[in-house]
C-alpha cells in the first residue's frame, strides 16, 4: 500500500470532517437548548455563502471582512428568527417546530432561487488558487482556512459553554428548563442567544465554505442531511459529540472513497447512524446530558 | 314574427361564430416544457428555458403561427423521474397541450416517454442525451418521441475516434454522475473502446449534488490514467474542476466537459491543457447564424448561451417550423410534420430524424491549448 496515498486520504478526511463539524455545530446547539430540529439550517448556511459571494464579488469586501460581516448578520438573523418564529414553540411542540423550520427552509430556498437563479457561482479570494504542500501531501489553502475557522468556532463555543455564566445557563436550560427557571435563569433569553449563536455558526460555515464549494441556492441540502446524521451519531444536542462524530465520519468517508466505490461512501453516514441508533439510541456521546 | 325571430337567431349565431373564429385566430398554442426548475441541475433547466423563450419570442414577434402566439408553460421535473411523470401527467390533464418539450435529464425524459405515448402527444427532447431514448423511439416503439441532440453513443464514438487517431485512447478512467446521463456516457465509452480492443481503466459514479470529490480524485491521481473522462454537470462539475485544480492534478480530461463553466483563471493557468472534449455545441462556433443567436440570447437574458440554451433554441425553432408546415395545430399532424423536418441548424447542417426519431447533428471536438479553447473540428454522430 502506498503510504503517501493513505496520508493524502487522511488529510482530506480530517479537513472534510472539520468542515462537517462546522456545519453541524450550530444545528446541534439549537437542538440541545431548544429541542428544535432546525431544517432551515442548510438554508442559513446557503444564505451566508451567498452573502459572502456578493460581498467579495460585488461590494469590494476582502475575504476576512466578508466573513465578519456575514457572521454578524447571521447572529442578528438568529435573534429575529427566535423572536418572530421560535419563541412561541414550547417543549411539546416538536412536530410544529419541524413543520415550521421545514416551511421556512422551502421559503428561503425558493426565494433565493427567485432572486439569484440556480446558476452556481464561485467565490474567488486571494487564496482561491493557492495550495499548501507538506511533503507528499497537499491541501488547498481555502480548505485550510475553513479548518482554522472551524477549530476557532469549536474552541470558542466550548469555552463559552463550559467556562462562562452564559454558557452554564445554556447548559442548565438544555438539561432542565423548569429547574433553570427556578434558579433565576430566563429560558427565553438563553434560548434566543442559543439560536443567535447557532445561526451565527451557520453563517461562519457559509462564509468559510463559500470559496471551497460552488455557491448556489440548493447548496444547503448537500450538507444538511449529513449534518443530521452527524448530530444523531454524536448524541442529539451534544456539541462536542457532534464535532467528534464529524471528524470521524470525514476520515472514514475519505478512506472509503480511496478503497471502495463512491456509492459506498454516500451511504456510510446513514449506515453508521442506523448502527449507532441500534446500539446506543442516545448517540455515542448522548448520555442524557445535552450541550 | 316567428320568421323575424328565426332571422334574428340566425344573425346572432352567425355573429357569435364569427366572433369565435376571430378569438380562435389569436388563441395561444399551448406547449408544455418539462425541465428541472429546482433540484441539483436547476441551472441547466434555466438555460434550457431561456433557449425556448427566445425561440418562441422570435416566432411570436414574427406573427406567431397563423396569428396564434405560442404559449409555453414550464413544469418542474426536478431532474427526477417520478416528479417528471407526476408533473407532466397533471399538466396534460389540465390543458390540451399540442406538444411536450425537453425533459432535459435523461432519467426524467425516459420516465415521461410512456406518458406522452399514452396521451398521443409528440415530445421533442432537446437536451436529454441517453442513447436509450432513441433506442425506444420511432421504430424502437414510441412513435411520439423525438430527439434533437445527438445520443451519447454518437458523441462518445466521435471523441474516442478522435483520441484513438491521436494515440490517446488507452488507459482512460471515467468519473460520472450516477444518472442515465452518466451511465450512458460510461456505456458509450466502454463500447467505443471495446471496438478498438481497449477498455476503461476505472469507472466511478457519484450521486448528483455531491460537493466533495477529494477522495475519488486522490484515488484517480494514484491510478495515474492517461486521461479522465468526466460526465458531470452544473455545480457538481464546478466543484470537481476546482478540486481537480487545487489538488495539483495534471491528467488531461476528456468526455463531455462544458468548458464555458470552467473558471477562467483555471483555464488561463494551463491546468486543463491537453483536455479534449466533445459537445453538440460551443459558443465559439464561427458562423453568422451562431453570432446572431448569441447576440439575441444575450440581449434577451443578459448572459451568454451554453449548449443547453442552444439545443433548446434549435428545438424551439424546429417546432415552429413544424407548426408552420403542419396541416393542423393538433398532436397527430404536428408529429407528422416533426417527422418530416429538414431544419437548417445553426451548425450548418440540416436536422433530420432517422427511423429512431434521432437527429444526427454534428458534434464539436474541442481542445484546451495554452489556456484557450480551440475547435479541433466537427464530427458526425
Amino acid at each position: 500500500m502506498n503510504v503517501d496515498f493513505v496520508l493524502q486520504l487522511l488529510l482530506n478526511g480530517l479537513i472534510l470532517g472539520l468542515i462537517y463539524a462546522l456545519v453541524a455545530m450550530g444545528l446541534s446547539l439549537i437542538f440541545g437548548v431548544l429541542e428544535i430540529v432546525n431544517f432551515a439550517h442548510g438554508e442559513f448556511y446557503m444564505l451566508a455563502a451567498m452573502g459572502c459571494y456578493f460581498l467579495t464579488a460585488g461590494a469590494g469586501f476582502g475575504y476576512w471582512g466578508a466573513v465578519v460581516a456575514v457572521t454578524a448578520v447571521s447572529v442578528c438573523v438568529g435573534f429575529v428568527l427566535y423572536e418572530v418564529l421560535l419563541r412561541r414553540l414550547g417543549g411539546r411542540d416538536f412536530e410544529r417546530s419541524i413543520l415550521l423550520t421545514l416551511g421556512l427552509s422551502m421559503v428561503l430556498q425558493n426565494g433565493a432561487l427567485y432572486l439569484w437563479t440556480a446558476t452556481p457561482r464561485m467565490t474567488t479570494t486571494q487564496y482561491t488558487y493557492e495550495s499548501v504542500v507538506l511533503g507528499p501531501v497537499q491541501a488547498p489553502l481555502v480548505r485550510i482556512l475553513a479548518v482554522v475557522l472551524a477549530v476557532i468556532s469549536f474552541v470558542s463555543l466550548y469555552l463559552v459553554l463550559h467556562h462562562t455564566r452564559v454558557g452554564k445557563a445554556m447548559r442548565g436550560v438544555a438539561q432542565n428548563r423548569d429547574a433553570a427557571l427556578m434558579v433565576g435563569i430566563d429560558p427565553r433569553v438563553v434560548s434566543r442567544l442559543a439560536v443567535a449563536v447557532g445561526v451565527g455558526l451557520s453563517g461562519v460555515a457559509g462564509a468559510a465554505l463559500a470559496p471551497v464549494y460552488s455557491v448556489h441556492p440548493l447548496m444547503g441540502f448537500a450538507f444538511l442531511f449529513k449534518a443530521f446524521a452527524i448530530v444523531i451519531i454524536g448524541g442529539l444536542g451534544n456539541v462536542a459529540g457532534a464535532a467528534i462524530a464529524a471528524v470521524a465520519l470525514g476520515i472514514l468517508e475519505s478512506l472509503a472513497s480511496g478503497f471502495f466505490s463512491l456509492v459506498v461512501v454516500d451511504g456510510l453516514a446513514f449506515v453508521l447512524m442506523i448502527l449507532v441508533l441500534l446500539v446506543r439510541p442516545h448517540g455515542l456521546f448522548g448520555g442524557g446530558v445535552r450541550v | 314574427m316567428r320568421k323575424l325571430g328565426a332571422i334574428l337567431a340566425g344573425v346572432v349565431l352567425a355573429a357569435s361564430s364569427v366572433g369565435h373564429a376571430l378569438a380562435q385566430d389569436g388563441e395561444p398554442i399551448p406547449v408544455l416544457v418539462s425541465l428541472p426548475i429546482t433540484g441539483p441541475v436547476a441551472a441547466f433547466g434555466e438555460h434550457s428555458r431561456w433557449g425556448f423563450e427566445l425561440a418562441f419570442a422570435q416566432a411570436n414577434e414574427a406573427g406567431g403561427i397563423d396569428g396564434r402566439p405560442i404559449a409555453a408553460d414550464f413544469e418542474d421535473n426536478r431532474c427526477n423521474p417520478a416528479e417528471g411523470v407526476k408533473s407532466v401527467t397533471q399538466a396534460l390533464s389540465q390543458k390540451d397541450y399540442v406538444v411536450v418539450l425537453d425533459g432535459l435529464c435523461s432519467s426524467a425524459t425516459l420516465a415521461i416517454m410512456p406518458v406522452i405515448e399514452r396521451a398521443e402527444i409528440p415530445m421533442i427532447t432537446a437536451n436529454a442525451s441517453a442513447t436509450a431514448i432513441a433506442e425506444q423511439s420511432g421504430v424502437g416503439g414510441n412513435k411520439w418521441m423525438f430527439k434533437v441532440n445527438p445520443a451519447d453513443s454518437g458523441l462518445t464514438e466521435a471523441i474516442v475516434a478522435w483520441l484513438d487517431k491521436e494515440g490517446k485512447a488507452d488507459k482512460i478512467a471515467l468519473l460520472a454522475e450516477d444518472t442515465d446521463f452518466g451511465r450512458a456516457g460510461s456505456d458509450g465509452f466502454s463500447q467505443a473502446l471495446k471496438k478498438r480492443g481497449l477498455e476503461l481503466a476505472a469507472v466511478e459514479y457519484y450521486q448528483q449534488g455531491t460537493a466533495d470529490f477529494t477522495g475519488v480524485l486522490t484515488k484517480l491521481k494514484a491510478l495515474d490514467p492517461n486521461s479522465i473522462a468526466l460526465y458531470s454537470i452544473a455545480a457538481d462539475f464546478q466543484n470537481l474542476i476546482r478540486q481537480y485544480f487545487s489538488m495539483g492534478m495534471k491528467t488531461p480530461l476528456t468526455g463531455r466537459l462544458i468548458l464555458s463553466d470552467v473558471p477562467e483563471e483555471i483555464l488561463k493557468r494551463g491546468a486543463l491543457d491537453g483536455t479534449t472534449t466533445v459537445q453538440p455545441y460551443t459558443i465559439e462556433v464561427d458562423t453568422p447564424e451562431n453570432e446572431a443567436f448569441v447576440a439575441a440570447f444575450e440581449a434577451m437574458h443578459g448572459v451568454k448561451p451554453n449548449l443547453l440554451s442552444f439545443e433548446s433554441y434549435e428545438t424551439g425553432r424546429l417546432l415552429v417550423d413544424a407548426m408552420e408546415r403542419a396541416s393542423a395545430i393538433e398532436p397527430a399532424a404536428l408529429r407528422d410534420a416533426i417527422e418530416s423536418a429538414s431544419y437548417p441548424s445553426i451548425l450548418g447542417t440540416a436536422i433530420e430524424f432517422d427511423d429512431n426519431h434521432l437527429a444526427h447533428n454534428n458534434a464539436v471536438i474541442m481542445r484546451v491549448t495554452d489556456g484557450k479553447v480551440e475547435i479541433l473540428g466537427f464530427s458526425g454522430t
